[in-house]
């Protein structure tokens, strides 16, 4: 829902069911948002602000966002580039329009959406303590928003300081969401170009001149455009679209969205863009549209890797199912593994929570590593070393004790000897492997100052 | 959530954000130690050891028979098609064996859980979204939970393996059952040598072998998946055999 100025000054806001605002605003006007006109209408805010910084991502009609870092310099300064850019905005629309600036898009919306005066310019100077206290309602989920509220959690502060394991098991996926944002955990602003081979196109002959035509050709290319990143997992926050007019000019915008657009939505996307363009004055398609093209930017997997051959939809489930048990089992119990250089079992693998990135090996996984434990490796590896009882004679290892019973050793290997760190001081930590082998299963093991310890479980 | 129309229809809510760096966040992984199985040496489909979408397999014996190396044969099938879990009572799963087998690193999750209420929670979740899952089974859980969880995994056609710490599982869960017999390992003599192959008897039974009892043998060099080498049904004492 939308509101405009003079219906805010009578008492109407956002979120107002209809039969209150005109409880409130008896000649309030209630009209069917069409998002396409509003794109139409928008399109010239959009070039007014691109012709300053020419990497605006449109978010719906009517909100745009633009990183600014870059250009403060060559404009004199932030306040230099935001009243030169207030200027062109008005020399365009006129009057009814709000500018917010923080350090990320959800926080610039808000701040916006808290502008006033005039110019409507509300700046961040301090974004974690404006994050914390904004209200919990700009969460944006209605029934999610009641229940915080009824729980007492009044702000996105509130909501921050909880656990995130927490909100995680009682609200699922829209609470990790919720928790996200609440932290700070915003996507950045800045569409840059990614290999061409991820972009479609087609091209039109002869060229389109009719917006219903224009709109389902919007709609095949952009299911073209998700299916052909769906078996690589991935689905694009971010859409460049380039339309080609039969005269070689080339109009494009970059639309973006918090959630991975799928192609009901991107194509919703299109043809307000195209309709802007079609119908806009001054940036209209001239003679007809004779190519469409679509790159993806800012390509998310989810929030987690994924190779080809998998269904981004499953993915989808998948992620949902790992959210759940991240909140069951707690963050720190589900877990990823990757190759480490080293020689013990333990040494080889480097472990990471299932939803952060792996930090890089600190051994080389790819070195030689003499005295390795060669392969098979132990599937049962203590996290560290049991003792265990092992009678020897003369050196040879003869009956291991396992729970309550002694399994003589059928036969046996090593020692293979360990001499620790000894270029840092680790000399003293010397200890001889061995792999024993008894007819309940085969053991790693090692003896260090006379103790045996149990390494490993050939299961 | 920012696709909500947050703007007036006359007024444009113009933002402007601090630019920060964004970039594609696809990366290849690549596993250069860990060899792959040769496909020739991948065990068969049709075999015992391949467990179809919601089978349900138990296996039943001490560590130190090869089992888990057999589950993770099991699931090494299934890491083909997307992500499969370990539900880890003790905390003792090394990787190391999974991925000599030929289960990618990034297939493979592992999960942390001994406590019998919040395991059932867990193993029935990892059900829904994972592609196959070995759960080592706690002392503890109830017969009726695990009948559960089976049935859960039948609905969504994840194959399940249950490797119980002590005991065995009630009947009418698993469709394929089992049980370490015998083992012996080559290459190890008195001091010298390695570990290099060990051979395995087991005891298989229930509905995926037709409700005969067989014995089967199968080998493992630590590089492949387990394979079988061997199958014979075995004539229950008092039944003739047809």
């Amino acid at each position: 829902m939308a509101v405009n100025a003079l219906a805010v000054e009578a008492g109407v806001r956002l979120g107002m069911h209809r039969r209150e605002a005109e409880g409130i605003c008896p000649t309030v006007v209630t009209v069917v948002g069409d998002p396409g006109a509003e794109a139409a209408r928008f399109e010239p805010v959009v070039t007014a602000v691109e012709s300053l910084i020419p990497r605006v991502e449109i978010a719906i009609p009517g909100l745009l966002f633009v990183p600014i870092t870059g250009a403060v310099g060559y404009y004199g300064g932030e306040r230099a580039l935001l009243d030169r850019m207030i200027e062109e905005v008005e020399s365009v629309a006129g009057d009814g329009f709000r500018f917010g600036v923080a350090g990320g898009p959800f926080l610039a919306h808000r701040a916006a959406e808290l502008a006033a005066g005039h110019p409507p310019l509300r700046v961040i100077e301090d974004d974690a303590e404006f994050l914390a206290s904004l209200d919990i309602g700009a969460v944006d989920r209605e029934e999610l928003v009641a229940t915080f509220r009824w729980l007492g959690i009044a702000t996105l502060g509130d909501l921050a300081r909880l656990p995130r394991a927490v909100v995680v098991s009682r609200f699922g996926a829209e609470g990790m969401a919720a928790h996200r944002l609440a932290a700070g955990e915003d996507r950045s602003v800045l569409p840059r170009a990614i290999p061409a081979d991820l972009g479609v196109e087609e091209r039109f002959s002869p060229p389109l001149t009719d917006l219903e035509q224009a709109s389902f050709a919007a709609r095949a290319l952009a299911n073209r455009l998700i299916e052909s990143l769906r078996p690589y997992g991935i689905a694009p926050h971010r859409v460049l679209v380039e339309a080609e007019a039969t005269d070689g000019s080339i109009r494009a915008r970059t639309w973006r969205s918090a959630d991975p657009f799928d192609d009901a939505a991107l194509a919703d996307r299109i043809r307000w863009q195209l309709r802007a363009w079609i119908e806009g004055v001054g940036s209209e398609i001239r003679g007809g549209l004779r190519a469409l093209r679509l790159d993806p930017t800012d390509l998310s997997g989810a929030g987690r890797q994924m190779s080809l051959h998998e269904d981004a939809r499953s993915a989808a489930e998948t992620h949902r199912a790992l959210v759940e048990v991240q909140a069951i089992v707690g963050a720190d119990a589900l877990l990823h593994a990757e190759p480490q250089g080293g020689r013990d079992p333990n040494e080889r693998v480097s472990w990471h929570r299932w939803d952060e990135a792996p930090a890089a090996p600190v051994r080389d996984p790819d070195a030689p590593w003499p005295g390795r434990i060669p392969s098979p490796s132990p599937a049962l590896v203590p996290p560290s070393p049991r003792p265990l009882t092992v009678e020897w004679d003369g050196g040879m290892p003869t009956r291991v004790r396992l729970g309550s019973r002694w399994e003589p050793v059928l036969s046996w290997a090593g020692p293979w000897r360990s001499v620790g760190r000894w270029w840092v001081g680790g000399g003293n930590d010397l200890a001889d492997r061995y792999q024993l082998v008894t007819s309940a299963g085969a053991f790693l093991c090692e003896v260090r100052a006379g103790t045996t310890w149990l390494v490993g479980i050939y299961d | 959530m920012e696709n909500h129309a947050g703007g007036t229809s006359e007024g444009h809510g113009l933002v402007t954000g601090v630019e920060q760096v964004a970039g594609i966040e696809q990366r290849a992984w690549v596993a250069s130690e860990i060899r792959q199985p040769e496909i020739s040496k991948l065990k068969p489909p049709d075999s015992l050891l391949h467990l179809e979408k919601g089978q349900v397999a138990a296996l039943i014996g001490a560590p130190g028979y090869g089992l888990t190396r057999l589950g993770l044969s099991l699931l090494a099938d299934h890491a083909e098609d997307g992500p499969v879990a370990y539900l880890d009572v003790r905390g003792w799963l090394s990787p190391l064996a999974a991925w000599e087998i030929g289960i990618a690193p990034d297939r493979l999750l592992v999960v942390r859980c001994g406590d019998v209420v919040r395991w059932g929670r867990a193993a029935a979740t990892l059900l829904d979204g994972v592609h196959a899952l070995y759960a080592e089974v706690p002392n503890g859980v109830r017969d009726t939970a695990l009948r559960k969880l089976g049935a859960v995994a039948r609905r969504n056609r994840t194959p399940l393996v249950l490797r119980p710490l002590r005991g065995s599982i009630p009947s009418g869960v698993a469709t394929l059952r089992l049980e370490a017999d015998t083992v012996t390992w080559e290459g190890v003599e008195q001091g010298h040598g390695r570990l290099q192959l060990r051979r395995g008897r087991l005891i298989a039974s229930g509905k995926a072998v037709h409700g005969m009892t067989r014995r089967v043998e199968v080998e493992d060099d630590g590089a492949n998946a387990v394979r079988l080498v061997s199958d014979m049904a075995v004539a229950e004492v008092g039944r003739a055999t047809g």
